[in-house]
């Protein structure tokens, strides 16, 4: 039997899945109706000051046939009071109790607006509290959002504000619009912070229409950046939560998001420390019914891999992540092809030729057709060149045709840290050429 | 693929000697057929190209339309530029975009067939051809200067290539044509395969880069060009339908197909052929007919042939085709008479089997079997059994074994000067092969005109 039930910074939920702050979570409709479908948590859109919408509110990157690569949005925090969304939110509490429900917050920098408004939030009965400090547009101008989140000291300030008066978990969530997300972290951490959310949106334009010569959405023939989400930056909130999770000194839990979309997705954000998962680009794109398979799919994998709670795996591959200079510089492997699988279309060849290192050739093999010769080439690799780029292995288009194969005996190992206690300083071409050549490792 | 030695670069042919702005195609706006990709399909459809480096879908295609860049253009959105690859190379752009077999061409040794199925490349063909007729202009104009030295007779697919591919070589070229430009596709090729407003946008870009002569050439005519012109490219294709050779060929109701298929594309309203039609012979030409007799109305269409369907030389998909619309093929039989008084009531047909001998094609040959005859009952029957070239000023010319315009592999013919292509020196063909045919054709005239300018 698996669990997939969590408890982050002391909010409970029965599964890690979580609705983020956003659309989604705008009403009570939405997240009963996500509840029903078997959701773990939600964050209730962000209430707080006054706002109103504009009309185009997203853009997205397709790609290649494909919609929604990428989403960005100018919607701003909640159009509906405030009074209305905490009715709502207590009702849905009561409805739900065995959901985490958490109150997404954002208003002016004073400590009475802060602690009145946390006050109200905990009168709802929800589980938890989290700080917008990520909105990039909008609300950043007005001095909230990405304005607290890009100055660690506002960031602690306002965290100490929030936790004075919370007695109920409070998450801070950061923005991924920071040149160094762990000072951000820091200061929330300083603040008393009880967990980490990230990562709010990027700084985005979509891009330019070429016919109207206005950007994509076009706001009356004006528009400006907006906060970009989706699978497209999963990669950068991977690197984000890594970096908050190994930083000594900020050890909380992480309730991580940045392009989930699939169960799969989710677990590479726990692999990495994240203790919930938090989604919004894939519901608003396929609805909330995604869920179905992400509780299923996880709890397969686990079962698959003989592992009974989400504990167990939560940042095991954190131990991975390293500086450059630590890697084994002596650890080579080189690309192989198997011809058996080989539809000879050539990429890697053409890839390997002019992108990287010139190490496959081709063997001609001719075909005739239609009284035509075709030159169809098999390529292959030279194995004795090859850099071990893994460039081709990534050009080709079948599954398990070109493969990294370990060379080395594994017996070796030395670092570049390592290597320059050994090398005399300052380092010449000519030293560590010897260190190459003692190793044979050629470069050309 | 060649590969090349580090440091050495293989300059690639520029596409075209012919470019640039032109005073505007607007009057061939075209209406665009349902049936064509849109552009979210075009897109994913040429997402779906590997781009691999050997592109033998450029070496199947008879004319070597660079396929992996256009098609690479229509991913980018830059539809001008893929139809410009695609008529550069083939100057018969959106007819054979409509009605070529890529089945036996490019598709056919489609890379990303070994994945899961091949690009469906004519279709991003078509797209590219008909976006581009339909946005109305076309960048490509004429500066040829080379006036007077090549006429071209006939302006079916080889002779409209032919005119073309001179023209970017630096030719004005003077194309004789007693009916309208477009050959087989304008006359013959049934406008549910290819519709009039299709072949248009091929006629009316190619007419720009050639002055037409609306004359039939007699042999005073001929002599004349030949006069005039340093070089002259015959494609006047296979005017005249064989005759059957059985008794009962000149009854009322016996149509040879070319007539058939001709008057049924210009007045259907005409053309009254009953319910019942009988269609002799199995090639890809009896097919249109049968399909058009369906179109026309009648009731049962039977095909006959003497061979079985493995000898069949038709394109699979159009005899699937034929056969959905209801059209009967009765294989292995032969006939031996049209019956009837002064108008048909039926055809006499014989039994065959196949014998172990084999003919010049390569196919086993039919034997008669005695006393299994017996008869179709017709209205109309047509006679599709090929077709022959044939003309006065024709008379001095060498032919080959099957009575085609023989010529050696520059295309010239026994007549000095006189170069020819297409289905007049190598019988029916296909479109794409006679496009194929005049473009290296016009190569080699322009070697042989350049030597004598010299």
């Amino acid at each position: 039997m698996v669990d997939l039930s969590i408890n982050c910074g002391g909010i409970k939920s029965p599964n890690p899945f979580w609705l983020a702050s956003a659309p989604p979570t705008n009403s009570a409709y939405q997240v009963c109706k996500a509840f029903e479908k078997g959701w773990g948590g939600a964050v209730w859109k962000t209430i707080g000051e006054p706002v109103m919408n504009v009309v185009n509110r997203y853009g997205s990157v397709d790609y290649n046939g494909q919609k929604i690569l990428g989403i960005n949005n100018i919607e701003l925090i909640s159009d509906r009071t405030v009074a209305v969304n905490l009715k709502e939110i207590a009702e849905t509490k009561k409805l739900w109790p065995d959901r985490a429900l958490i109150v997404s917050l954002m208003v002016e920098s004073k400590r009475e607006t802060w602690h009145d408004i946390v006050k109200r939030a905990i009168d709802t009965g929800c589980d938890g509290i989290e700080l917008n400090y990520g909105c990039p547009h909008g609300m950043s101008e007005r001095g909230m959002g990405a304005a607290v989140g890009q100055v660690p000291e506002y960031c602690a300030m306002i965290t100490e504000w929030v936790t004075e008066a919370s007695t109920i978990p409070v998450l801070v969530k950061l923005t991924p619009n920071v040149s160094d997300i762990r000072y951000p972290g820091r200061a929330a951490k300083k603040g008393g912070a009880d967990g980490i959310s990230l990562i709010n949106t990027i700084n985005t334009i979509m891009g330019v229409d070429l016919d109207t010569l206005e950007l994509k959405p076009s706001i009356d023939g004006r528009g400006g950046h907006g906060g970009y989400a989706g699978p497209a930056v999963k990669p950068i909130a991977l690197n984000m939560v890594s970096q908050i999770a190994i930083d000594p000194e900020i050890q909380l839990p992480i309730s991580a998001m940045g392009g989930v979309t699939t169960w799969r997705d989710a677990l590479e954000f726990i692999l990495l420390g994240a203790t919930s998962v938090q989604v919004c680009t894939a519901v608003m794109h396929y609805g909330f019914r995604i869920i179905d398979d992400m509780v299923e799919g996880m709890g397969n994998w686990m079962e698959e891999k003989g592992y009974r709670s989400l504990d167990e795996i939560r940042g095991k591959s954190l131990k991975c992540i390293t500086d450059f200079g630590s890697l084994n510089l002596l650890y080579k492997a080189i690309a192989r092809i198997d011809e058996s699988k080989c539809i000879q279309c050539n990429l890697c060849t053409i890839a390997c030729d002019d992108g990287a290192h010139q190490c496959i050739d081709v063997l001609p093999k001719d075909k005739h057709v239609n009284g035509n010769v075709l030159h169809i080439g098999q390529p292959k690799v030279r194995e004795a060149d090859c850099v071990g780029c893994r460039l081709c292995y990534l050009v080709c288009p079948v599954d398990g045709c070109i493969s990294m194969v370990r060379v080395d005996d594994d017996k070796q190992s030395i670092s570049w840290n390592e290597l320059m206690k050994q090398l005399p300083q300052p380092l010449t071409w000519e030293a560590l050429r010897q260190f190459q050549q003692k190793h044979g490792i050629e470069i050309h | 693929m060649t590969r090349i030695k580090q440091g050495s670069i293989q300059k690639k042919e520029p596409r075209s000697v012919i470019r640039v702005y032109p005073q505007g195609l607007r009057e061939s706006v075209i209406s665009f057929p349902n049936n064509t990709m849109n552009q979210q399909q075009a897109t994913i459809e040429s997402e779906r190209c590997l781009q691999c480096y050997d592109s033998p879908c450029t070496v199947a295609c008879p004319t070597h339309i660079d396929i992996p860049t256009f098609i690479g253009m229509i991913r980018s959105g830059n539809v001008i530029g893929a139809a410009e690859v695609v008529k550069t190379s083939n100057a018969l752009a959106n007819t054979c975009g409509k009605i070529c077999p890529e089945e036996i061409f490019c598709q056919s040794v489609c890379t990303r067939a070994k994945q899961d199925s091949p690009i469906q490349i004519r279709e991003l063909h078509f797209y590219a051809t008909q976006m581009e007729s339909r946005k109305g202009f076309s960048r490509l104009k004429v500066f040829s200067t080379i006036d007077g030295a090549v006429a071209v007779i006939g302006a079916g697919p080889a002779g409209l290539s032919c005119a073309f591919e001179l023209t970017k070589l630096g030719h004005k070229v003077d194309v004789y044509e007693k009916d309208g430009i477009g050959g087989v596709p304008r006359n013959s090729i049934p406008s549910f395969r290819l519709a009039n407003d299709e072949l248009e946008s091929d006629t009316n870009f190619l007419s720009r880069f050639f002055k037409t002569r609306k004359e039939d050439v007699n042999a005073r005519l001929f002599e004349e060009i030949r006069h005039h012109h340093k070089a002259i490219f015959l494609a006047v294709g296979l005017g005249v339908d064989r005759p059957i050779g059985i008794p009962g060929e000149r009854l009322k109701g016996v149509l040879p197909v070319l007539q058939f298929l001709h008057k049924a594309k210009i007045q259907p309203s005409v053309l009254s052929i009953g319910d019942r039609v009988v269609i002799i012979g199995g090639g890809n030409v009896s097919l249109d007919a049968a399909a058009t007799a369906k179109r026309l109305g009648a009731e049962s269409v039977v095909l006959i042939y003497r061979r079985s369907e493995s000898e069949m030389r038709v394109w699979k998909s159009e005899l699937n085709e034929a056969r959905r619309q209801g059209v009967e093929i009765r294989f292995l039989t032969n006939p031996v008479a049209i019956v009837g008084k002064s108008e048909i009531s039926g055809v006499m047909c014989r039994h065959t089997r196949l014998s172990k001998e084999k003919d010049e094609s390569g196919r086993r040959v039919p034997v008669e079997l005695k006393g299994s005859d017996f008869v179709i009952d017709a209205d109309t029957v047509i006679v599709a059994i090929g077709q022959s070239v044939e003309a006065e000023w024709l008379e001095g010319f060498e032919r080959t074994e099957n009575g085609y315009v023989k010529v050696n592999k520059n295309f010239h013919t026994s007549v000095s000067g006189v170069f020819a292509g297409g289905d007049m020196v190598a019988g029916e063909g296909t479109i794409v092969q006679a496009v194929a045919n005049g473009k290296q054709a016009a190569h080699t005239i322009h070697e042989h005109v350049s030597k004598k300018l010299r």
